[in-house]
């Protein structure tokens, strides 16, 4: 539109003055808006209208409404004011016109001006044209001619080129040799083999003619080369990249470096090998950079290192596990291991496709189980050795004292050992051997699992040692020969007495302490399947031990009881109970019997914990208090105990109910027996007067015969009850059964008068306190 | 465990007893022998009888002894024929009575003395029938020597066939009378038990090392035999493997006295024990418990083999006998002169 180039002052001027155009060009196009506004509607009108009345730009501008509207709304100053205002307002759209009319017509006249140069301009250009075709024509038959007259020296020129670079290949041909020469005496062995293999094909093509000489002359100089590079090759000196260079040389010139490549790996194998002997002789850095040298050097080679690598550490781990064999501690296993596995790590890093990680994995597991189980083993044998061993070094007379060491021992290298070991493991957890947590779960059910299996075979141990679960030669009870025989198999019976204690010991403290270091430090696992559960079963352990426990104790009173119906076996078959003699004296029998008792009494004294005194079976029994003041007063002994039997004797009706009662219970001598001395001398006690009773009934007796059971029962009273409380009754009860057994037995059963009773077993007290004094 | 009150007792015997015996050849009754053992007083024979009813024992015959009965068998193929092994102060025989007619029980008659078998010069231990019937010898054992019989019950004959003496070192104390074997018996030694082959009454093979109380034959299979023992309770032998026992079973808390197979149900084993208690027990099932009892079936086996332990009892028990008309029943008799009939009846039913 018109040249309004005008920047934004001239903005709201131009756009009024567009406007004012369009509005001008498109009049009558839109005039139906202001219209609307008609003069009747005038009086009532809305603010929208009052507006348009107001645009005096819009088209629908009508300007005798808004005249009429003008004059009803203001007042005569305002109308003066807008009459100024508009006046101004024309002026300057005036002077607009004229600006636009004034540009246009400029514009106009300097377009003409250009035409008319241009029309002036164009006139001279044909001339010039066709003289410049001329030249160019003439330049052009020129340059043919000359061209042709030199055609026939160029077609020389490149025959002559031609035969110099024929001779000057000719001349590097008789020339090689030297070349090469000098290429030797120089190293320089990539050029020699460049030019050999750059004349090779013309040696194929001539060496038998024309070149025979020359051909010979390079193949001895690059024989040179080749030997040289040889040398090279198998000189560890040389850095890798010769070496590898040297073979790459030799491989262009067709030399069989497979052949190369097997002797240089035998060289290694061998090289290994020596490294096993002499350990640390070579040390492995230098042979994982020889690995990768040859890797470099032979790149195909790789499955042969392989093989090296893995035949290397599988020795490796087989000495180690050779090493295991005798017990080592976990620290030096650990040491060994860990040397291995750097080993490992650094060659593995040259050759990772021989998977050595993970063949090590698999040897260190299989090194590490056995490991274990091997502590296990041996910590059996030592508490074999500290319960079993004991008896060789003290056969004879020591070996009673002996016994409550053995116990100590044997309890501490049970608890010792196993939290020893449990120590020992638990460093595998320590180590900062990389591979080991991985193992964690594993060793941890291994442990488990060896706990488990641990106390399984101590257990079955312990009934094999003590002849419980074999049947090595049951021992003849009538015969002593037949014992004699039999004893080597056996443990002495303390022994069997120490084991049962210990097993006791073994499920109520060695077991709740190992579960709970487990526990502790080795709880989790699972690699098992979980159908299997936990592999330490602590609740199993305990129940076999203390199954165990009570197995050995009831062997421990068996053997013993055993010697001693030995014993009254022979004293009651022997003699002619039907033709007895008068009873003179307590029979000497008595006291083999109390011997053998105080036997037991001193075996278990030394190992078992004395009981608390059990009243539950007979809280009501007479002999409570009394037996209970003499435990707590040791100096005061028998004549307290004698004077509270008097008073129970003055009860004598409500005992003999008592013991009524108890006949009625039944016997009371087949309880439980517990781990107390009193409660297995009492148990042994019992079973031996048991068996007096039925020995007693399978007799006939005369008179005497009666009377001289009478007088022997009467006389153990006293010693067996200081042998141990008879806090139910049980004793007396079956020294009278006994006494009972042999009235009934007895064709004329007359007792002895109880001043002959007492007269005869005091004198043999006597006698026993003489023989007692001796010795002390 | 603990058996309850539930056999039926009977309390007839008026003194101390020890021998109980089964009446085999009574058909169609449940009865047993019981002798007493006193030493003072006249001895009694009881022949009882448990009635159809099952819930009581009666007295059928009543008969005096004069002498304390320290063995006690009855005749497998007449009731009314037994034998005893008595003592009386320092004498001692053996002799085969029979029952008078019952009809006459009222006023208690005496036994009829058929045969009195007294060649013996050592105390008798025991008489010996051969156990599944008819048969014409009888062998007897006292402590040296051990005798075949030829019986003639009818004409009141016994005749000493072969007469065999175990020796000087040793006692016989009692023995057993193969029921597979009219010619084996096996003799309780002091310190092993003698198998005797009564053709050439030589000893044929032994148990060694083994204090025996009482064997017995099982009645099913051949060569097993079962002993009680005061060391090691219960053991069960293949005589033909006379060195490891095949199974062991721990016996009772004092001797094991007396052991008795079951004469039907396999594997069913009796003991009584001076501890005052009859175990009921049981060993293996069927033909898994043949002879060649590897050790790893027997360990696999964890059962207790303990079915059932009676033990209401007031005294040592030294009498068991199962009955061979009713084997779920047997009678126990202890010491003090109690026979105690229980039923198994609740175990076998449980199998």
């Amino acid at each position: 539109m018109a040249g309004v180039s005008a920047p934004s002052p001239m903005d709201e001027k131009a756009k009024r003055t567009r406007d004012l155009l369009a509005s001008f060009y498109t009049n009558n196009s839109n005039t139906g808006s202001g219209a609307l506004s008609s003069p009747a509607t005038a009086s009532n009108l809305t603010p929208r209208t009052a507006s348009s009345l107001d645009s005096i730009n819009s088209s629908s501008f009508d300007p005798s409404s808004y005249m009429s509207l003008l004059v009803q709304k203001s007042n005569l100053e305002n109308l003066l004011q807008k009459h100024v205002q508009m006046a101004a307002e024309i002026k300057n759209l005036d002077t607009d016109l004229q600006m636009l009319v004034y540009e246009n017509y400029n514009k106009f006249i300097s377009a003409t001006d250009t035409i008319k140069r241009m029309k002036s301009n164009i006139n001279g250009m044909e001339t010039n044209m066709e003289q410049l075709l001329a030249k160019i024509t003439s330049v052009q038959s020129k340059s043919d001619s000359v061209n042709t007259s030199l055609f026939e020296k160029r077609g020389h020129i490149e025959k002559l080129h031609r035969s110099r670079n024929l001779l000057r290949k000719v001349q590097f041909i008789y020339d090689l040799p030297s070349r090469l020469n000098k290429c030797i005496k120089a190293e320089a062995y990539a050029d020699a083999v460049r030019f050999f293999t750059g004349a090779k094909p013309i040696f194929e093509a001539y060496g038998d003619s024309s070149f025979q000489e020359c051909k010979r002359a390079s193949e001895e100089a690059i024989n040179t080369v080749i030997q040289n590079l040889q040398g090279k090759l198998y000189s560890d000196s040389e850095p890798i990249e010769a070496r590898a260079e040297a073979v790459v040389l030799l491989k262009q010139l067709n030399f069989p470096v497979d052949n190369l490549k097997t002797s240089l790996l035998e060289k290694l194998e061998d090289c290994l090998l020596k490294l096993e002997d002499e350990s640390k002789d070579v040390s492995v850095g230098e042979i994982s950079k020889t690995f990768r040298a040859y890797l470099i050097i032979f790149p195909d080679s790789e499955q042969r290192l392989i093989e090296l690598a893995q035949g290397l550490f599988s020795r490796r781990y087989d000495a180690a596990r050779d090493q295991l064999k005798k017990r080592m501690p976990s620290v030096d296993l650990l040491e060994l291991l860990r040397t291995i596995w750097e080993d490992v790590t650094a060659i593995d890093q040259v050759l990772p496709e021989a998977a050595l990680p993970a063949f090590s994995l698999e040897s260190m597991c299989s090194i590490i189980k056995q490991h274990i189980l091997i502590a296990f083993s041996h910590l059996q044998h030592e508490i074999s050795d500290a319960v079993a061993g004991s008896q060789s070094k003290s056969n004879e007379g020591k070996e009673e004292r002996d016994l409550q060491i053995v116990l100590e021992n044997g309890k501490k290298v049970v608890m010792q050992g196993s939290l020893d070991l449990l120590v020992e493991f638990q460093q595998f957890f320590d180590e900062k051997l990389e591979l080991l947590p991985k193992l964690k779960e594993l060793i941890t059910d291994w442990v488990q699992e060896g706990f488990q299996e641990f106390f399984q075979n101590l257990e079955k141990h312990f009934l094999i040692l003590s002849g419980s679960s074999t049947n090595n030669g049951p021992l003849g009870e009538s015969s002593a020969s037949d014992h004699l025989t039999q004893s080597p198999d056996k443990l002495p019976t303390g022994l069997v007495l120490v084991m049962s204690q210990l097993a006791v010991f073994i499920e109520q403290n060695v077991i709740p302490k190992i579960t709970e270091e487990i526990a502790a430090s080795f709880s989790g696992g699972g690699v098992r399947a979980y159908e299997y559960g936990p592999a330490f079963i602590p609740g199993e352990i305990c129940r076999l031990f203390r199954s165990a426990g009570e197995k050995l104790l009831h062997l421990y009173i068996n053997m013993k009881t055993r010697k001693i119906s030995v014993l009254l076996n022979k004293r009651f078959t022997t003699p002619n109970w039907i033709k007895h003699k008068e009873p003179r004296e307590v029979h000497m029998f008595v006291d083999l019997l109390l011997q053998e008792l105080e036997g037991v009494g001193i075996e278990v004294k030394q190992i078992l914990p004395c009981g608390v005194v059990k009243r539950h079976r007979h809280s009501d029994s007479a002999g409570t208090a009394s037996t209970n003041s003499s435990r707590s007063h040791p100096n005061v002994t028998r004549e307290d105990k004698l004077a509270s039997s008097n008073t129970q004797r003055a009860r004598s009706q409500f005992l003999e109910n008592h013991l009524a009662k108890l006949f009625e219970q039944k016997m009371e001598i087949f309880t439980k027996v517990e781990y107390t001395q009193e409660s297995v001398i009492a148990t042994v006690i019992k079973l031996c007067l048991k068996s007096l009773q039925e020995f007693v009934r399978l007799q006939t007796l005369n008179r005497s015969g009666y009377q001289q059971i009478q007088l022997d029962m009467e006389f153990l009273k006293a010693p067996l009850k200081q042998l141990v409380d008879d806090d139910d009754g049980a004793i007396d009860f079956l020294l009278k059964e006994v006494n009972n057994a042999a009235h009934e037995r007895c064709l004329d059963p007359i007792p002895l008068e109880a001043p002959i009773l007492d007269k005869l077993i005091s004198a043999k007290m006597a006698k026993n306190r003489d023989h007692s004094a001796i010795p002390l | 465990m603990q058996g309850g009150s539930t056999g039926i007792v009977y309390g007839g015997l008026k003194y101390q007893a020890r021998c109980i015996a089964d009446v085999r050849a009574d058909l169609g009754h449940t009865s047993f022998l019981a002798g007493t053992l006193s030493l003072k007083e006249e001895n009694e024979v009881h022949l009882i009888r448990l009635l159809p009813s099952g819930n009581e024992i009666v007295c059928e015959g009543l008969f005096y002894h004069q002498n304390e009965i320290w063995d006690l068998k009855s005749c497998p193929y007449d009731y009314r024929i037994l034998s005893t092994v008595y003592t009386s102060g320092e004498t001692y025989g053996a002799s085969i009575w029979k029952i008078p007619e019952l009809s006459t029980q009222s006023n208690s008659p005496q036994l009829e003395q058929l045969v009195s078998l007294d060649e013996h010069t050592a105390k008798i231990k025991s008489v010996l029938w051969w156990p599944m019937g008819k048969h014409d010898k009888l062998v007897t054992i006292d402590e040296r020597n051990i005798f075949v019989w030829n019986i003639d019950s009818s004409n009141k004959i016994a005749k000493v066939i072969s007469q065999e003496s175990v020796g000087m070192l040793h006692n016989f104390s009692g023995g057993a009378w193969d029921p597979h074997d009219r010619n084996a018996v096996a003799a309780i030694c002091d310190s092993s038990l003698q198998c005797w082959d009564l053709r050439t009454m030589k000893n044929t093979n032994a148990i060694g090392h083994a204090h025996i109380r009482d064997v017995d034959y099982n009645p099913k299979k051949q060569h097993i035999v079962a002993t009680a023992e005061d060391e090691f309770g219960i053991r069960l032998w293949d005589l033909r493997m006379s060195k490891i026992p095949l199974k062991e079973l721990p016996g009772h808390s004092h001797w094991t006295w007396a052991v008795r197979h079951n004469p039907e149900y396999e594997g069913l084993i009796l003991s009584a024990g001076t501890d005052s208690t009859v175990n009921l027990w049981q060993v293996g099932t069927g033909s898994e418990d043949s002879t060649l009892d590897s050790p790893q079936s027997r360990r696999i086996r964890q059962i207790d083999p303990l079915l059932n332990s009676y033990t209401d009892y007031e005294d040592s028990i030294y009498g068991i006998a199962w009955s061979s008309q009713d084997p779920s029943v047997f009678a126990s008799l202890s010491y003090d002169g109690r026979v105690v009939v229980e039923s198994i009846k609740p175990y076998t039913q449980r199998k």
